[in-house]
């Protein structure tokens, strides 16, 4: 007798578990976009969407738009006119319009962390030219399975050292941050390739405000210890390619100014050379160049008050919080930075270098 | 015999249950800076308070707190019992009430709470009918399957951390003290070790090793608090509701199946949480069936449709924080008398004998 009441019980119980889904929604019922791009129309957002639409033979990428009050309102909008559900769970790409970045992006970025419908994990972009051509011209260039934008910013994929990689999470924290900006990148359609990088964009506190180069970039990522693996750099006398780069922070606050010095250690692989160049010059010209680079680069973020380094942080220790709140605009732009290039040659190849 | 890896088991489910979802924005709410502090002075209430309880019961081999009030007197085991039962109902109503809003906040945000409210009592109630000892076995299993993951998750969440937040580490004018953010993190430091007085009787337990598996809690502690300030930093922390979600939310593991980790890491911890309301409800059982003795099923289902017609009462999330604040003061006032009364009728007993 006693079997019969257990049989019940776990019957009971597995009706319950397999109900754990409420409203679901199959898979094929669903629309899963990989690409959203956001503008902005007066008041309005103008939502793009690029949706791969799996087809029993070939792949194909449609784009959707809608215009809305916010963002998941012109969502619904798609959602009510698509004969399926528009999940954005697997957006990947956010590709932003440069107008609305120089606007603020604080509402957007808020309410994509609130709603988690979007990854925090998806990548922010902003777009040079307008969003509509841009999509026009993707979906022109695009692959069938529609992850060419993705593929771009991959690690493992297209991704380069000079393209910075900032995320839905990361931005959200510059606009709440006291000491900490971002840059995301900026891209445009290109003509023979499908995306074109055109450098960073600078956002401080939700807001694009300044803007800075494909090699500038390339030291930002460097400065956050991203490897820069791979990168080639050309000057005068040769051409070499980074293999490794590690930094050195040292902080100190003298009579109320800030002093930092960083220090970035490059190990370089020789791979062309015009002339005769010593590996001394070879190596004095390397850290001439990216010292200069950098800080061309730094004047200008310093004076548009955007920490896109996170300097603020080697800080922490030293300044109160209380006057960290106002780090931005009372202690960073009278920051003194003194960075410092010191380049290794690891190997100069199958060649030999001439001798000192 | 000695079951004392089932009792440690059970003690550090139910902690690490309570400490992921709630916990971190209490702390990090509650102080501006140096959130080792608060930590670390809840863990030492709660490591005095435990030490002071288990004493007490050691006094009395083989017997649960019911017997050891009910040998004093009706009067007064009523008088520490009642509190006890009506706190214990307490924390399973919010806990269910809680658990479920987290869930559709989290995830399922379609569905119906009282869907999940079934779903979490039932199984509890289930188990709880059951009785102690297959309580303690299924958290064994669920032990085996899910601490890897649980590892997996933490080692993780390390990826985006920068330890510069951890600065300043000294918050000297101790103001966190006072904040009702403070005294409601307090729900993960007490509300998970008032068990080991009811089960006694059917799991016989080492204290030293009890007491060994509170220092090993300590590292879960800081980690659930430090990973999203070091992620995020303070003042970003501690603009989300679960800031440990959402750290968790923001690791990148380039490999599709984790590409929603979150997932596996909540299912987990979750039911870790149906484990507690079911060992809660089996305590609040003992106590109702030691007033009116009945067969399990029946009590353990009268609690569950009480639990369940309040619970579904609870209309929104703003009720839910309040209620947590609520039961703050019932969970001081419990955690205060219990193992000191146990101790003082330990000992008074000890002198006469």
């Amino acid at each position: 007798m006693r079997t019969i009441p257990v049989k019940i019980w776990i019957m009971i119980c597995s009706v319950f578990l397999l109900n754990g889904c409420w409203d679901t929604k199959d898979i094929n019922h669903r629309s899963l976009p990989i690409v959203m791009g956001v503008s902005m129309f007066g008041d309005q957002y103008k939502i793009h969407l690029q949706i791969p639409d799996p087809d029993p033979d070939t792949m194909q990428v449609k784009i959707v738009t809608e215009m809305g009050e916010t963002v998941s309102k012109a969502v619904d909008k798609i959602s009510a006119n698509m004969e399926s559900r528009i999940d954005l769970l697997h957006v990947k790409v956010i590709v932003i319009d440069k107008e609305l970045a120089k606007k603020g992006v604080k509402d957007l970025i808020s309410g994509f962390m609130r709603a988690r419908e979007v990854s925090p994990k998806a990548l922010i972009v902003v777009s040079d030219e307008e969003i509509e051509p841009f999509f026009t011209h993707l979906k022109k260039t695009t692959d069938p399975q529609g992850t060419t934008l993705f593929d771009f910013f991959d690690k493992d994929a297209g991704w380069n050292p000079q393209i910075a990689l900032t995320r839905v999470w990361q931005v959200y924290r510059s606009i709440h941050s006291y000491t900490r900006d971002v840059a995301v990148p900026i891209i445009k359609s290109g003509d023979s390739t499908g995306v074109e990088h055109l450098g960073s964009a600078v956002i401080k506190n939700g807001k694009m405000v300044e803007r800075i180069e494909t090699d500038e970039t390339l030291l930002v990522n460097a400065f956050y210890e991203e490897s820069t693996y791979g990168k080639v750099e050309v000057m005068d006398e040769a051409t070499v390619m980074i293999v490794n780069n590690t930094m050195k922070h040292n902080s100190e606050i003298i009579d109320q100014i800030p002093y930092l010095n960083s220090q970035l250690h490059l190990k370089v692989v020789l791979l062309e050379t015009k002339g005769n160049p010593t590996e001394k010059e070879i190596r004095a010209s390397l850290e001439k160049l990216l010292t200069n680079r950098f800080n061309e680069m730094f004047t200008k973020i310093q004076e548009s008050e955007a920490d896109i380094l996170g300097v603020g942080q080697y800080f922490r220790t030293k300044i109160q919080r209380e006057k960290l709140k106002n780090w931005r605009s009372k202690q960073y732009p009278n920051l003194k930075m003194d960075f410092q290039v010191h380049v290794v040659i690891q190997n100069e190849g199958q060649l030999k270098l001439v001798a000192d | 015999m000695d079951r004392s890896f089932h009792v440690v088991l059970m003690y550090l489910l139910i902690h690490l249950g309570l400490i992921f979802f709630l916990y971190p924005n209490d702390i990090i709410s509650s102080s501006d800076e140096g959130h080792w502090m608060p930590i670390m002075i809840g863990f030492l209430v709660h490591f005095v308070f435990l030490w002071i309880y288990m004493k007490g019961l050691s006094f009395f081999p083989k017997k649960n707190i019911i017997d050891i009030y009910s040998e004093i007197g009706k009067g007064i085991s009523t008088f520490f019992l009642l509190p006890v039962f009506i706190y214990l109902l307490f924390v399973d109503i919010i806990g269910v009430r809680a658990y479920s809003e987290i869930i559709t906040i989290i995830f399922l945000s379609n569905t119906p709470s009282w869907a999940i409210i079934v779903l979490l009592l039932f199984i509890s109630a289930f188990l709880a009918s059951k009785g102690a000892e297959v309580i303690f076995r299924t958290g064994i299993i669920l032990a085996l399957v899910f601490f890897p993951i649980i590892f997996f998750v933490l080692i993780a969440s390390f990826q985006n951390i920068d330890w510069y937040y951890l600065f300043p580490l000294i918050d000297d004018d101790f103001h966190f003290i006072t904040s009702p953010y403070y005294l409601k993190s307090f729900s993960a430091f007490i509300g998970g070790f008032l068990f080991l007085g009811f089960v006694t009787p059917y799991l016989a337990y080492n204290r030293k090793k009890v007491l060994t598996a509170a220092m090993l809690l300590i590292p879960f502690f800081l980690l659930a608090v430090y990973i999203p300030v070091l992620t995020f930093g303070r003042s970003t922390a501690s603009t989300f509701l679960f800031p440990y979600v959402m750290t968790v939310d923001s690791t990148y593991i380039n490999w599709l199946m984790f590409d929603r980790v979150t997932m596996f890491f909540i299912l987990c911890l979750i039911t870790f949480i149906m484990l507690q309301v079911s060992l809660v409800l089996w305590m609040a059982y003992q106590i109702m069936n030691h007033w009116i003795p009945h067969k399990p099923v029946y009590n353990v289902l009268a609690l569950a449709i009480g639990i369940f017609i309040t619970s579904v009462m609870i209309i929104d999330w703003k009720t839910v924080e309040k209620l947590l604040w609520l039961n703050s003061f019932l969970r001081f006032y419990v955690i205060f008398t219990v193992p000191l009364s146990i101790y003082f009728i330990g000992r008074r007993r000890e002198g006469r004998g």
